[in-house]
């Protein structure tokens, strides 16, 4: 029996791995500078040669929405919910403490997506899905809240905590007013509860 | 009396050189906004923009040293109009005028200037002349929601208002009206009424 690495399995996962490693580069280098970078910066980012990068990803788009893909499953791995049967209070500090960390994580990738989804269509799709997410974990965070309004209210309500919530609206509270992350949480939670409709009584 | 002053008064002289020169500069900020709104957010090439303004490449660069420097005089001919066509209306109207007033023309105006917007900030890069202005526009805003909003403003702490203004601009903020739009599919209407609902929970009361 062979060593462990040099079996389909063990290639495999080392394939694996360079691919991960090779998105991660990605990443990295989106953080760096909001630009998509090229193949060459990537593959010397990731310590490999160009020719394995397109070994493992057939062009550049296809790198670019694997690496999106990448980054919203970490995001969503980050982001569990959290306290979601907690009282009105718990609910709002925990959603947006939880939005918050994502934000101050990807916003800079984010930016850079947005920059680009006109040359991209499947870009669009990416970010409608995660548009979609966001909002479901409103749903699910403010279910009791939300759960007496018309649907046309619950509507235009969502919509606004979602623009309330987006990622430019945390870059602007950071970068161009200067608040600090715990200032700009607190923006966050105060307005959210001005936003939602009481609590019906009985419901924590 | 002198001759001089029995002569005619001397009319100013026109220098027709330099107005035609302004006048096609005029033409090629038009050109360039014209091709930056119909295809955001991408830059116009300095060939295309040419070609529309009906200029030789070579005018074009004779009045302005590079592509960036267009792009900055019209973001700055582009934010004279939005101001221009958005004038504040209504601000001593009740509660209920204010909010549908400032909604309906941040509304128009996220409407109309959304592709340039997009292009602005897409193409930002690292110019501080352009992001010194995308900063301007959105202190527009806030003066503007400010002035609309000043008596519920005025009932609140330094800190609270602070948070409130920053609260409504990210709300009325033109990302947010295209997602109404092209994400949620809202009418201009629909859009408008989501805008007024939130507003209107977000300010406190209207003093007496």
């Amino acid at each position: 029996m062979g060593p462990p690495s040099s079996s389909p399995d063990g290639r495999r996962l080392r394939s694996e791995r360079t691919k991960q490693s090779i998105m991660e580069a990605y990443i990295e280098l989106l953080r760096e500078r909001p630009e998509i970078p090229t193949a060459a910066e990537i593959a010397a980012r990731a310590g490999i040669s160009t020719r394995s990068v397109f070994e493992r990803f057939v062009d550049l788009q296809r790198l670019s929405l694997a690496t999106v893909d990448h980054a919203f499953a970490m995001g969503e791995a980050q982001a569990v919910a959290r306290n979601i049967d907690g009282d009105r209070q718990t609910r709002v500090r925990s959603h947006v403490e939880t939005r918050a960390q994502t934000c101050e994580h990807w916003l800079p990738v984010w930016r850079v997506v947005i920059a680009n989804l006109g040359r991209l269509d499947a870009l669009r799709e990416r970010v409608r899905f995660i548009r979609l997410a966001i909002v479901k974990r409103m749903e699910l965070m403010y279910r009791l809240e939300l759960e007496g309004l018309p649907a046309q209210e619950r509507r235009d309500l969502l919509i606004a905590l979602e623009a309330l919530i987006d990622f430019e609206s945390w870059g602007r509270m950071r970068e161009s007013h200067g608040l600090s992350f715990d200032e700009a949480c607190s923006v966050w939670m105060r307005m959210i509860d001005r936003l939602l409709p009481p609590t019906p009584h009985g419901q924590p | 009396m002198s001759g001089t002053e029995m002569s005619p008064p001397r009319p100013t002289r026109v220098d027709g050189r330099r107005l035609r020169s302004e006048r096609t500069k005029q033409l090629i900020i038009e050109a360039y906004l014209a091709l930056a709104q119909e295809n955001s957010p991408q830059v116009p090439t300095a060939a295309e923009i040419a070609h529309r303004a009906g200029y030789s490449v070579r005018s074009v660069f004779e009045r302005f040293p590079d592509i960036r420097a267009l792009q900055i005089a019209a973001t700055d001919y582009a934010l004279v109009q939005v101001a221009a066509l958005a004038p504040a209306r209504d601000s001593h109207g009740d509660r209920a005028t204010r909010i549908r007033t400032q909604v309906e023309t941040r509304g128009q105006s996220c409407e109309r200037w959304l592709p340039l917007w997009r292009s602005l900030v897409v193409n930002q890069g690292d110019s501080p002349e352009l992001k010194q202005r995308i900063v301007l526009s959105r202190q527009r805003v806030i003066a503007r929601l400010e002035l609309m909003y000043a008596p519920e403003l005025s009932t609140l702490t330094e800190t609270e208002r602070r948070y409130v203004l920053i609260v409504l601009e990210a709300l009325t903020d033109v990302e947010s009206w295209a997602r109404m739009r092209e994400f949620f599919g809202l009418s201009f209407e629909e859009a408008c009424l989501a805008w007024r609902q939130a507003i209107d929970r977000l300010l406190p009361p209207t003093p007496a």
